[in-house]
């Protein structure tokens, strides 16, 4: 009698479960938790494109090096990525979007960085959102685009490498340079502030020597500072994976 | 496929050739797109999207391989037993795995500053059946233990990693381990990396005793003397890996983990008289990456 009570009691719970599943996928609620990208992307008609990578070029060694192995930054502003980003972006947006131009401090998205205690971004959510409500100009379009830097991890420690720059990967037998532009974009919803998508750009050679989750060029080259030929490599970097990062989002036309 | 410009690089500097170096750096940059690794195959996009859980398009690396592991029949055994290891793993395209000990469990770093990290750590200890080898007739069997617990690494350099993995036992022991290694990591070229360095193992008496203990019974049965094993330093050892990243797709590795057992472990009789207080795990593997994409 006992086991008996004991079973019917388990098998209500399991019904209480199941029904509360149920009525949780047929609620309006669930449906939007559900709902995939395409679908929020569809009600999409104005976008406006926020772009904050392209201000610092990191000049960065790994592997071999010496104890002192910080990084060093060089200001890049005058190459003018974020202009050229915001260009290219709205030209292949607006295929399907009627794209807006935004005001935006661009310094402060660009010094938004990741915690390094997972924990702490999952309570506070993300940044941007919060930004995208406070620092664009105008509010009120469906959607923004908001270009930052990526991290990526890189060679076989710890290291990580960061938007724009050239880390010098030292071995026993050899140097070899990889020139990077690592970004990764958000789409925000321009009502609810809650992020749509979010995509890091992927690597643009996948069959390289030297590995690394973004955009990257190997080059057998020194260089102590930034210039032409590098800012040309970068340019040649970003918009060859622009597109393919957008359509990896759904963001272009299908015809596109 | 590697790009190298150096040969246009190196006459940067000279003005009268600005012109030509643009027009080589286009062309090499041209055919680089041209020459990419193709994905295998393009998986059409999921009917529907997780709450919290980022979205999965894009490319993904796949990696399959097998590892052949030579390693004693069981801690303190005087034979080993060789054993083959599958390798699996799928991560985003271009992420690079980071540096891993043989030695190392599985982990997430939920503490990530870079140089240092940390997070929970875990290890599934087999359980040790007593008529599966003839040195432990006589012995009972030890139930399979889940070690639970933390790691924290840290990299002064990069190419030297210390690391402590701490964790507590269920099951087949209730004991606490505490792993200790480093590691001097050099890559010899872009595609050759060595690795070796010390490592040391303290254990608590919960959790030597179920392994290393005789009691009175086992001792009637065995004919051994009684044994009662006490915590502290386990083992003290070294070990070696290098892999060699043939080409995009395929990689080899071959590693030895030497340990010889100290205090309690290395005293008890099942050791002494029926085993081996050194014991060596030597592993040598393959595997072959490819990419994939997810609309």
């Amino acid at each position: 009698m006992h086991t008996a009570s004991r079973y019917a009691w388990t098998a209500m719970i399991v019904l209480f479960l199941i029904a509360m599943i149920v009525l949780l996928v047929l609620s309006s609620d669930a449906h939007a938790w559900f709902e995939t990208r395409d679908e929020k992307l569809r009600a999409v008609k104005t976008v406006g494109i926020v772009s904050a990578i392209g201000d610092q070029f990191t000049l960065a060694k790994a592997g071999l090096t010496g104890l002192d192995n910080s990084s060093r930054s060089v200001s890049i502003a005058s190459w003018g990525l974020d202009d050229l980003i915001v260009q290219r972006v709205g030209e292949a947006l607006s295929n399907r979007f009627q794209v807006q131009p935004v005001t935006y401090s661009r310094a402060t998205f660009a010094t938004v960085r990741e915690s390094a205690i997972a924990a702490v971004d999952l309570v506070r959510g993300d940044r941007f959102k919060k930004l995208v409500q406070t620092e664009v100009s105008p509010q009120g379009l469906d959607a923004y685009i908001v270009i930052t830097k990526a991290k990526a991890n890189f060679g076989g420690g710890n290291r990580k490498v960061e938007g724009v720059g050239l880390i010098t990967y030292r071995t026993v037998l050899e140097s070899v340079g990889l020139l990077h532009a690592l970004y990764e974009i958000r789409v925000v919803d321009g009502r609810t502030f809650d992020v749509i998508e979010k995509l890091a750009a992927g690597p643009s050679d996948s069959a390289s020597s030297v590995r690394l989750a973004g955009p990257s060029l190997v080059i057998d080259a020194k260089f102590d500072e930034p210039d032409e030929t590098l800012r040309r490599a970068v340019v040649d970097l970003l918009i060859r994976s622009l597109p393919n990062t957008l359509s990896d989002m759904h963001l272009l036309n299908p015809r596109q | 496929m590697k790009l190298t410009i150096e040969a246009a690089l190196c006459i940067v500097a000279r003005g009268a050739y600005r012109a030509l170096l643009a027009a080589a750096l286009n062309a090499m940059l041209a055919a680089c797109d041209r020459a990419s690794a193709q994905t295998a195959f393009t998986l059409p996009a999921p009917p529907f999207e997780l709450p919290l859980l980022p979205p999965v398009s894009g490319d993904w690396t796949v990696m399959i391989g097998a590892e052949g592991q030579y390693r004693p029949d069981f801690e303190g055994a005087n034979h080993s037993l060789f054993s083959p290891v599958p390798i699996f793993s799928i991560r985003r395209a271009g992420s690079v795995e980071q540096f891993r000990s043989p030695r190392d469990n599985p982990s997430i770093a939920l503490i990530d500053f870079g140089n240092l990290r940390a997070g929970p750590a875990g290890k599934f200890v087999p359980s040790r059946k007593a008529g599966s080898y003839s040195e432990l007739s006589g012995f009972g069997d030890v139930k399979a233990a889940f070690e639970l617990g933390g790691f924290i690494e840290y990299f002064p350099v990069d190419w030297f990693r210390v690391r402590n993995e701490t964790r507590g036992g269920f099951g087949g022991h209730q004991g606490v381990v505490s792993d200790f290694s480093a590691d001097f990591i050099v890559p010899v070229t872009r595609a050759i990396t060595v690795s070796v360095g010390p490592r040391f193992t303290w254990e608590s008496t919960k959790a030597v005793a179920p392994y290393f203990n005789i009691d009175a019974i086992q001792a009637m049965a065995t004919g051994l003397p009684m044994f009662d094993a006490k915590g502290g330093a386990h083992s003290v050892g070294a070990g070696a890996q290098v892999k060699y990243r043939i080409n995009p797709q395929w990689e080899v590795h071959s590693y030895i983990e030497y340990d010889r057992l100290l205090g309690d472990a290395a005293k008890s009789p099942i050791v002494t008289a029926r085993g081996s207080v050194n014991q060596t795990t030597v592993g040598i593997g393959a595997s072959y990456s490819f990419d994939f994409k997810i609309r």
